[in-house]
């Protein structure tokens, strides 16, 4: 595991420890390495992970709506309309790109090519 | 004789004080480089382009404008994590490296995606933002041929890239360790467990939106779960006097911590169309309705594969060579994990120059 485990000398102690440590840390990682890189390992991990997701799911929607109705009852803008702003402001941004790009088009020499810059 | 045994009673006495003193300090700067971020990413650069959260920046030449290649080189990283590690310290960066060879180096960050960026998918990647920056990087340069290098995930992008746009100038294509077929459901721990039948990415999505960068970063360290959670640690304090070694560590850890979202649909489609169903090799893959021929790419391409790759293993990367279009291809292998044979120690003197070489020769 450490580059130093493999320059121990026999006589000192804490390097015969540093050298058993090294031992047991690669065959750990080995073994470790091998389990997640089963069809159990990948089988388990994915059917806990969908269902804490599938638990949580009505909670999250109870709370994601009540907070909704909260912030509309104080006259507050919630989450999903400063989504939609931010979406509106991506397609402005667009908007102005195509046409920087039809500037930069117009600004080029009539002989066609771009002009080169430095910075 | 009793100024001898007073010495040599007090110097294994000392000693032992050396040691704890010793011991202390290096607790104290384990601590600090634990919770301190590096200085990375130091190369100067100009922000040239922006859209929603991309920027495109351009690094301030190292060579004068005279010896210069001709054809410029867009780097792109993948979309999960910060770019940063392709520039990762003075001295120790392939963006600089580039610099000094001569090349006018542009970086396209994809930026950390909000809320409000989770329908992003590897459509609007492809074929809305990467046009754009190209458009743009284009007309800085006035270059109408240009070089792109890919890594990861900026790679299949580029190659998606590469396959729908053959006629738009992209001269030049570096991959380095592309995930491209999924073929070989048994390589590698990602493809094993996103194959799985009961691995929901929809769910994730469904709940989450974004997926979060913890998620992600925790996958990642669990395909090699004792060197990532234990063994980089050990390995820190066992080098914690090489001061070389220990400014290493610090920049590639303070990279690493740096863990963003990665946006929803792009998640969905990287499980369900890439890693599931391999539409890309399987050439059912359609991208904002264009089907994706990689047989239409016709850039020369330069394969670079990390043999020791756990992330994406060689084979997600090799057996595609043979449906590029081009007729100028080549692998090259370098010994080396997934970031090692990009950031690692050896990398100027391997990945470096061999990529330098091959793009020397098409630049010009």
């Amino acid at each position: 595991m450490s580059e130093n485990g493999t320059r121990t000398d026999p006589l000192d102690p804490t390097g015969v420890l540093k050298g058993m440590r090294d031992a047991a840390m690669t065959n750990w990682a080995q073994m470790m390495t091998h389990l997640v890189n089963t069809e159990a390992y990948a089988g388990a991990t994915g059917a806990m992970l969908d269902a804490s997701l599938s638990a949580s799911a009505p909670f999250r929607k109870l709370m994601e709506s009540t907070m909704a109705q909260s912030l509309a009852n104080l006259n507050m803008p919630s989450r999903e309309d400063f989504i939609r702003l931010a979406e509106q402001l991506t397609h402005i941004e667009m908007r102005l790109d195509d046409m920087e790009a039809k500037l930069d088009a117009l600004a080029r020499p009539a002989g066609g090519g771009w002009n080169r810059t430095e910075s | 004789m009793g100024n001898t045994s007073t010495r040599t009673a007090l110097d294994p006495f000392q000693q032992v004080c050396k040691n704890w003193h010793e011991a202390a300090k290096n607790v104290r700067t384990f601590n600090r480089l634990l919770s301190s971020d590096a200085q990375i990413a130091r190369t100067p650069k100009q922000l040239v382009w922006t859209l929603n959260k991309a920027k495109l920046y351009r690094y301030s030449p190292m060579v004068d404008p005279h010896p210069r290649h001709k054809t410029p080189l867009l780097l792109i990283f993948a979309i999960m994590n910060r770019p940063h590690v392709l520039d990762l310290r003075p001295g120790h960066s392939f963006v600089e490296y580039m610099l000094k060879q001569g090349y006018d180096v542009f970086l396209l960050d994809w930026g950390i995606p909000g809320p409000e960026d989770k329908n992003l998918s590897f459509d609007d990647y492809t074929l809305e933002y990467l046009p754009r920056a190209i458009r743009k990087f284009q007309s800085i340069t006035g270059a109408q041929q240009f070089s792109m290098l890919g890594w990861c995930l900026g790679a299949l992008i580029s190659t998606l890239y590469a396959a729908l746009r053959p006629d738009d100038g992209l001269k030049n294509l570096v991959l380095l360790t592309a995930p491209l077929d999924f073929s070989d459901k048994a390589a590698g721990g990602f493809s094993r467990w996103a194959s799985d039948a009961a691995f929901n990415a929809d769910r994730v999505v469904e709940t989450f939106g974004n997926v979060p960068g913890e998620m992600i970063d925790a996958g990642a360290k669990m395909l090699k779960p004792v060197e990532n959670f234990v063994g980089t640690y050990v390995n820190l304090w066992d080098n914690i006097d090489d001061v070389g070694k220990v400014s290493a560590w610090h920049a590639m850890n303070t990279w690493v911590r740096d863990i963003i979202p990665m946006a929803g649909a792009a998640y969905r489609q990287l499980i369900n169309d890439f890693y599931k169903h391999n539409r890309l090799v399987e050439g059912t893959l359609s991208l904002r309705g264009e089907p994706v021929r990689l047989s239409q790419l016709r850039a020369s391409v330069l394969n670079v594969i990390a043999e020791s790759d756990h992330i994406t293993p060689p084979c997600q990367s090799e057996r595609v060579m043979s449906l590029f279009g081009t007729e100028d291809k080549a692998v090259h292998r370098v010994r080396g994990g997934h970031i090692g044979i990009m950031a690692g120690r050896g990398a100027e003197h391997t990945t470096w120059p061999h990529i330098d070489q091959w793009l020397a020769a098409r630049s010009n």
